[in-house]
């Protein structure tokens, strides 16, 4: 057997390093975050001839300066001992820009080899590069390939294996020579002979000086520890830092890049509408509508599976396990749990296939990058993306929706924000079960007030929540203004973004099946009862705190329909009519099994008052979402500390919501 | 003038940049150094500028772009 070797990919932004780790790893992925931090890490694996090989797909940024926790996490992995190769992408097309991050690599002494991508797109625009000549002058193997296309990798592994044989690194004397050189000289000359106090057998003492240069806190505090307290910075330091670095790749490329000098053609008739001052928001949400149609065409088919799967599953498990003579309870346990888990899964994979298949299309053209460019400034307000709008808006559908869009947000600690911000806005199923309440408590034109009402609710929540979740994951004081590249526009590769999506619907349904099963396990005996309600420990738990949830707004029973409702929105109505009209278990009404009566709505306006009716309804409205919300944002953040933090909030915030809702409306109800 | 002065069509070279090492390092990382040159493409009232420069199309924050002092090319 081959040894395992650890290499990683680093690469700016639309530099195709994601399709890349897609590629090379397929369904062999983990995702989840670096320890202590809100960074999201992904390894994965495959073999190669005899070599298994460990890679990392290094958080994507435009450089390695200390700007943001990503950057840090990246800096030390790079510098780590048992790294074997780093891998580097440069976008072909746009070579001597995104050159910029192996410039920025320059004095890191780990093997590297250079990836070239996009080279059909260069070629397109006229650009011809010598990869031999370029492999040359930096002293590493450089290869180039097509990122989806697996065929196209031979020369990528032949590199890798030459380049961890001969653990080859890169060589950057032209650079020192450039900076030695240049105004900063003496400056530079300064910092190397302080590097010598931090730097390593990875980490020369001219990466450290070129670091120094820039004025990068991070090493400026490492120093510190080492007694260096009072560095000179130059504030024009990290120019004449990235002047040096342009002057290497310049001359670095001389005679590699051969341009047949095509007239820039930036802005296509299709641009100019998408990006346009006033075109571009309605071209965004004729895209959206497109985006939200297209996501439901895809997976309604699975959905309906998933729903449709206890009418199937359930006549077998009586004709099968119920003939072997199994008691009615455990069929009934079975049949409430089991095959209740499996259906919801079923529906929730659908909508991440869906959600993944038409996100994946629009980044991948590359539309999601005018997206942020057109509602910069409107979500910028709140500390997001620009194309953190989408994801919202797909919560209007359905907020798992809203989880699995957010990954089109590049940064882990916006991701969760984008996703906390969205569980404010009401999902479709609110749409079904809301306005059946409060057009029974308050007739039409009440209702359609009341709908009103939790709009506005909604953009205080959104603006609030922003608030809340930004201070920690988006601190104001670290944001920034947009810098960012838009991509030319690709085709989209169908094949590529189907494996893709399937792969992440499997990986999925793995993990979640197992958590709703738990969950449903869990609400089966809390509410499990010999006889009716009344013996169920919810009901126990329910009557007992009654005291406390009348001050809330709410009586026993609205309050177990608001347990319920966390589990599913649609379970209102149900456990209203479990408790009122006797229709069925609140297991049952809750999982959908047993159907509410007709006329339920009519019953509880007659037996619930009007202000805790409206505190109810509220309190529904924006409390956690359901349980398929919570799982699926747990499968975009990886994270069990941030989606229960998530879930406390939106607990805690709708009891607050219903307290001051009751208690202002029972002054006039 | 800077950046922001630019209007729609014109060429112009980055002959300077202010600001803290935060902001000199995100702007030069993605490609806008000194002598750098650009087009403006879209600069329209409180909208991020849209600028071509190094072969590809880059949005950048209009109140940071302030900083940018160009020379209009002819």
């Amino acid at each position: 057997m081959g040894e395992t070797r650890n290499i990683a990919l680093l690469g700016q932004p639309n530099s195709g390093k994601s399709t890349i780790f897609n590629t090379l790893t397929g369904m062999h992925q983990h995702v989840g975050n670096w320890p202590g931090k809100t960074v999201e890490k992904k390894e994965g694996e495959f073999k190669y001839g005899e070599a298994s090989y460990k890679v990392a797909d290094l958080p994507g940024s435009y450089s390695l300066s200390a700007n943001s926790e990503e950057e840090m996490v990246t800096r030390d992995y790079i510098a780590k001992n048992d790294l074997d190769l780093v891998c580097i992408l440069a976008d072909a097309s746009q070579l001597e820009r995104s050159m910029y991050m192996l410039a920025d690599y320059a004095g890191m002494r780990t093997p590297v080899m250079l990836v070239l991508t996009m080279m059909d797109v260069a070629k397109s625009k006229g650009k011809v590069i010598d990869v031999k000549k370029l492999s040359d002058k930096l002293g590493i193997e450089v290869c180039s390939l097509v990122a989806y296309d697996k065929k196209s990798y031979d020369s990528f592994y032949q590199c890798l294996e030459a380049s961890i044989q001969k653990q080859k690194t890169l060589d950057y004397d032209a650079l020192v020579t450039i900076i030695k050189e240049s105004e900063s000289a003496e400056l530079y000359q300064q910092y190397l002979n302080k590097a010598v106090l931090i730097s390593s057998e990875r980490r020369s003492e001219d990466w450290v000086a070129m670091k120094l240069l820039e004025a990068d806190e991070a090493v400026i505090r490492e120093l510190a520890i080492k007694g260096e307290k009072d560095i000179q910075t130059d504030p024009k330091g990290a120019l004449y830092a990235s002047d040096a670095r342009f002057h290497w790749i310049e001359s670095i490329l001389d005679g590699v890049v051969t341009d047949a000098k095509k007239p820039s053609e930036a802005l296509t008739k299709f641009d100019r509408a998408a990006i346009g001052p006033r075109s571009g928001k309605w071209v965004a949400f004729g895209i959206v509508v497109l985006a939200l149609a297209g996501a439901m065409i895809v997976a309604s088919p699975i959905m309906g599976l998933g729903s449709a799967l206890p009418s199937v599953l359930n006549p077998l498990i009586d004709a099968t396990l119920g003939g072997l003579g199994v008691s009615e309870t455990i069929l009934h346990f079975i049949k409430s749990t089991i095959v209740v888990s499996l259906g919801w899964v079923v529906s929730m994979v659908g909508f991440i296939f869906a959600m993944n298949f038409v996100f994946g299309i629009l980044e991948e053209v590359g539309y999601m990058a005018r997206v942020s460019y057109v509602f910069d400034r409107s979500m910028g307000k709140l500390g997001l993306q620009g194309k953190a709008l989408m994801p919202m808006i797909m919560g209007l559908g359905c907020t798992m929706g809203s989880a699995s869009g957010s990954r089109v947000i590049d940064s882990y600690g916006q991701r969760i924000m984008t996703i906390a911000v969205a569980w404010a806005v009401p999902c479709g199923a609110t749409f079904v079960v809301i306005p059946t309440l409060a057009n029974a408590f308050f007739g039409t034109a009440g209702g359609l007030l009341v709908m009103f009402f939790i709009f506005v609710i909604m953009f205080v929540h959104v603006l609030i929540t922003s608030k809340v979740f930004g201070r920690k994951l988006n601190p104001v004081e670290t944001r920034t203004g947009i810098v960012m590249e838009l991509p030319p526009y690709h085709k989209p590769r169908w094949g590529f973004i189907l494996k893709n999506s399937l792969m992440r619907m499997w990986e999925v349904f793995k993990k979640a099946f197992a958590i709703e099963l738990i969950v449903c396990i869990i609400f089966y005996i809390l509410s499990y009862s010999s006889s009716g309600i009344e013996g169920s420990i919810l009901y126990k738990v329910g009557t007992f705190v009654e005291p406390v949830s009348s001050f809330i707004g709410m009586k026993w029973q609205t309050f177990m329909a608001f347990i319920a409702a966390m589990i599913s929105k649609e379970a209102v109505l149900g456990v209203l009519s479990a408790l009122f009209a006797n229709s069925g278990s609140i297991m049952d009404s809750t999982t959908g099994l047993a159907a509410a009566s007709d006329n339920i709505a009519q019953i509880v306006a007659s037996a619930i008052p009007k202000a805790e009716a409206l505190a109810f309804i509220i309190a529904v409205t924006f409390n956690i979402p359901c349980l398929q919300a919570v799982v699926s944002t747990y499968n975009e953040t990886h994270s069990v500390k941030w989606t229960a933090k998530i879930g406390l909030y939106y607990i805690l915030t709708a009891l607050l919501l219903s307290t001051v809702v009751y208690h202002v409306a029972a002054l006039f109800m | 003038m800077n950046l922001t002065e630019v209007k729609k069509g014109e060429r112009a070279q980055i002959v300077r940049i202010d600001g803290d090492r935060r902001y000199l390092s995100r702007i030069t990382s993605i490609g806008l150094n000194v002598g750098c040159r650009v087009e403006m493409l879209q600069n329209v009232k409180k909208k991020p500028l849209l600028i071509y420069g190094r072969d590809t199309m880059i949005a950048l924050n209009r109140e940071e772009s302030e900083r940018i002092q160009v020379e209009v090319e002819g």
